[in-house]
């Protein structure tokens, strides 16, 4: 009897295993290179910036965890809002995952100063620690939107708001590498986005 | 779409006024989508302390002449809604006195209110006394 109970739990074990694997991963977006038997792909370039509390944010913050990135500024009227109503259902999804967290940057750091981000973060009612806003050098930020995470960031003074930009979610792994690009102002993708959250996870465990 | 008709009539009012109200509060829900919804969500909900909430608002319910200047003029500085107090600048939707009373009508018979037509002649009139970008 013990025997046959022992069987039936390691097939389960087995089969829950199966289910796990049998996901497709996540694509790996940007150039790559075979280097040898490796392969190297894009990664997030090294970055240092300030958030809402002041504390200096770097690739080191996000060592070890899933985030999430966009680039917003606080006086934007047009795509920004319907993003950060969108970023907050991210939010309240991770609240349970340690391993998650998010990276919202300004792209107008003259206005958006790290009293103005701490104000910002707080009236949305989120915690620093989970939902990093930062500043910094503009070039680095504008650098770093476009070449790292291929997301427009411009300055336009004929734009309503005076800056084009992309309102683009995109999720990135534990090894630096962009695993998906969303749509932030769009509700279906930022569904897809959650269950690419999760998938994500699956895989780390696996791997 | 979800609005109700004639319930809003008063007893003897023409079938005329009756349409008008209809027109006026379809309109004012178009204007709300293209104008409003951005910041303030469809569901009137705002957005955390960033984005006052309209559905349930002390501040609509009591400042209709501030809420019909702001419509033309947009508003900057602290105001409080539901004791909660909100400091983002709301950039002067410009509407025309038209499109104003349009949009007033839908707000003021929308989430529980049933105000009833809003006119564009108290429209009008009030627009003279509107200071720029801010509450009186």
């Amino acid at each position: 009897m013990l025997l046959w109970l022992c069987a039936l739990v390691a097939i389960a074990g087995m089969l829950d295993g199966c289910k796990k694997e049998s996901e497709p991963p996540l694509p790996i977006y940007g150039e790559r290179e075979v280097v040898g038997k490796d392969t190297v792909y894009h990664k997030i370039a090294d970055f240092k910036f300030l958030d809402q509390d002041s504390a200096q944010i770097s690739n080191a913050t996000f060592n070890g965890k899933i985030y999430v990135a966009d680039f917003f500024f606080t006086s934007c009227r047009t795509i920004c809002p319907i993003m950060k109503t969108q970023m907050l259902r991210v939010y309240d999804s991770i609240q349970n995952k340690p391993d998650v967290l998010l990276l919202s940057h300004t792209i107008d750091p003259e206005y958006d100063t790290v009293g103005l981000l701490h104000d910002y973060a707080e009236r949305l009612g989120v915690t620093s620690a989970k939902w990093h806003f930062v500043t910094g050098n503009k070039d680095d930020i504008y650098k770093i939107a476009q070449t790292s995470y291929f997301s427009t960031a411009l300055e336009d003074k004929s734009n309503t708001d005076g800056f084009i930009h992309s309102g683009a979610f995109l999720l990135i792994d534990k090894q630096r590498r962009i695993r998906g690009k969303y749509d932030g102002t769009k509700e279906e993708d930022v569904n897809r986005l959650l269950a690419d959250i999760q998938r994500l996870e699956n895989e780390h465990l696996v791997n | 779409m979800g609005f109700t008709s004639s319930c809003n009539n008063k007893p003897g009012e023409s079938h005329a006024a009756s349409i008008k109200f209809d027109q006026y509060f379809v309109k004012g829900e178009l204007l709300y989508t293209a104008k409003c919804s951005n910041c303030h969500q469809k569901n009137g909900t705002g957005l955390g302390r960033v984005y006052p909430p309209l559905d349930k608002s002390d501040f609509v319910d009591n400042r209709l002449q501030d809420v019909l200047c702001l419509m033309r003029n947009g508003i900057k500085g602290e105001l409080m809604v539901n004791g909660q107090a909100f400091n983002q600048a709301m950039p002067p939707p410009l509407l025309t006195d038209l499109e104003i009373a349009e949009l007033s009508t839908y707000l003021y018979n929308h989430w529980g209110r049933q105000k009833g037509i809003i006119q564009v002649s108290e429209v009008s009139l009030r627009m003279i006394d509107c200071k720029q970008d801010s509450v009186r």
